[in-house]
């Protein structure tokens, strides 16, 4: 979970040197206002059979822009080795940036990588549905974003993820409408 | 309930509504018929308030309320109801979850407390039975990966779970074939009373077969050029509109 300062660089790694190991990195950044972040992780594949998963949700609003930078790196040695990558953004209103820079490096033929990226905005339409339902906007977007963080939200212990719910809507607080 | 008086509204210079006057009372079902582009889907979008389109001139009133002065979530906490011809998705937020909000949003509105979880589950399942919905739909994310006719069908079942005072049908009937027009239009009579009114905005009389309407309006070109019964919607069907293009620029030319 990232929301923090003016300027964000951030990438915990994971090295997977043991065989048969498996290192996953599952994150939410959001920026507001003039905010930068530059945010990913590394995965090191050293081991042999050694699996990674990265899935990345990036949420802008206002004039800040939210990058993704990852590095998949895999070993000659790291034979039959995989990794996933699923880089999600989503931009509030027109004066932000999501962007995603993935670096992937393969030293064998037996490993499998894959990345997919998508990159959505809040509509109108999906505000003006949940409006038209007694919603105000506010609580809509609060609703869409966190629909949109929820294959990462479940990964976390209940309360923590509650919590980070409540962060999410108070970081956002007064950018839409 | 409901008076709209010469309401005018468009879209930027153009203009699509040209003064329409209706009134719908309580325990009436209208329906409201024309061709493409005559302005039906803007009718039913000006009600809910959707701000793209301005009104120009009239006023419309609900339940003795200025319409037009209140945002979509207030005219929703008046119960009014548009079941989206089109219904959005929103990824990853499960139906149940938004219904939820919604139920409770609508009943901060009239200064009700929240449902807890048992007393929402039990609306739920009493609706579900109404509507013969199944649980996993409303496990899924919201409309994602929707059949036509399943989104509909959960269109009808928020109008249950919001018991609206007036439910506008933005042609629900598009899209859907036999079985499902039949299903909705259940869900839709089941939930008629005399406290409350439907305004159907459709192009066939099909889904008038099923929903039988105690008036039906003929909008063309920004205008209602004709009203009269449900027998009305049978000649519509067997003349076409151009019957009544042609009635209303022979007046013209007159």
């Amino acid at each position: 979970m990232e929301t923090g300062s003016a300027i964000t660089w951030k990438y915990p790694s994971v090295i997977l040197k043991g065989d048969n190991s498996t290192g996953e990195f599952y994150s939410v950044a959001v920026t507001n206002n003039y905010q930068q972040a530059d945010t990913g992780t590394k995965m090191q594949h050293i081991g042999k059979n050694t699996r990674s998963r990265i899935v990345s949700k990036g949420i802008s609003a206002g004039h800040s822009n939210n990058s993704y930078r990852g590095l998949v790196h895999i070993n000659k040695n790291a034979a039959n080795s995989r990794n996933f990558s699923q880089c999600d953004s989503l931009l509030l209103g027109d004066k932000c940036g999501a962007h995603t820079f993935p670096y992937i490096e393969v030293k064998n033929n037996s490993t499998v990588v894959e990345h997919e990226a998508t990159t959505s905005k809040i509509g109108e339409d999906q505000i003006f549905y949940c409006n038209q339902r007694g919603i105000d906007t506010e609580t809509a977007v609060a609703l869409i974003i966190n629909g949109f963080a929820k294959e990462v939200m479940n990964q976390l212990p209940m309360e923590f993820a509650v919590e980070a719910q409540k962060l999410l809507a108070i970081s956002l607080e007064g950018s839409v409408g | 309930m409901l008076s709209i008086k010469n309401l005018h509204a468009g879209i930027e210079e153009k203009k699509i509504l040209k003064g329409i006057n209706l009134e719908i009372n309580a325990g009436e079902v209208h329906a409201i018929m024309g061709p493409n582009g005559s302005g039906k889907s803007t009718l039913a979008s000006v009600l809910a308030g959707r701000t793209d389109f301005a009104v120009t001139e009239g006023s419309v009133e609900f339940l003795h309320k200025d319409l037009l002065e209140l945002s979509p979530e207030e005219r929703a906490g008046e119960g009014i109801f548009l079941a989206f011809q089109y219904p959005i998705e929103i990824p990853g937020l499960t139906t149940t979850n938004f219904i939820k909000t919604a139920v409770n949003e609508v009943r901060k509105y009239r200064g009700e407390g929240p449902l807890d979880a048992v007393q929402f589950l039990k609306l739920m399942k009493e609706k579900m039975a109404l509507m013969n919905i199944d649980q996993s739909l409303l496990s899924r994310s919201l409309n994602e990966g929707f059949s036509g006719g399943e989104k509909k069908r959960n269109e009808i079942f928020q109008m249950a779970m919001l018991q609206p005072r007036l439910a506008i049908l933005d042609e629900t009937d598009s899209g859907l074939d036999i079985d499902a027009i039949r299903i909705v239009s259940n869900g839709v009579n089941k939930l008629r009373n005399k406290d409350n009114a439907v305004l159907v905005v459709t192009h066939y009389q099909r889904l008038l077969d099923y929903i039988v309407p105690d008036f039906v309006h003929v909008l063309y070109n920004g205008r209602i050029v004709k009203s009269g019964g449900k027998e009305l919607a049978l000649e519509l069907e067997e003349r076409g509109y151009d019957f009544i293009k042609n009635e209303v620029n022979a007046g013209q030319e007159a």
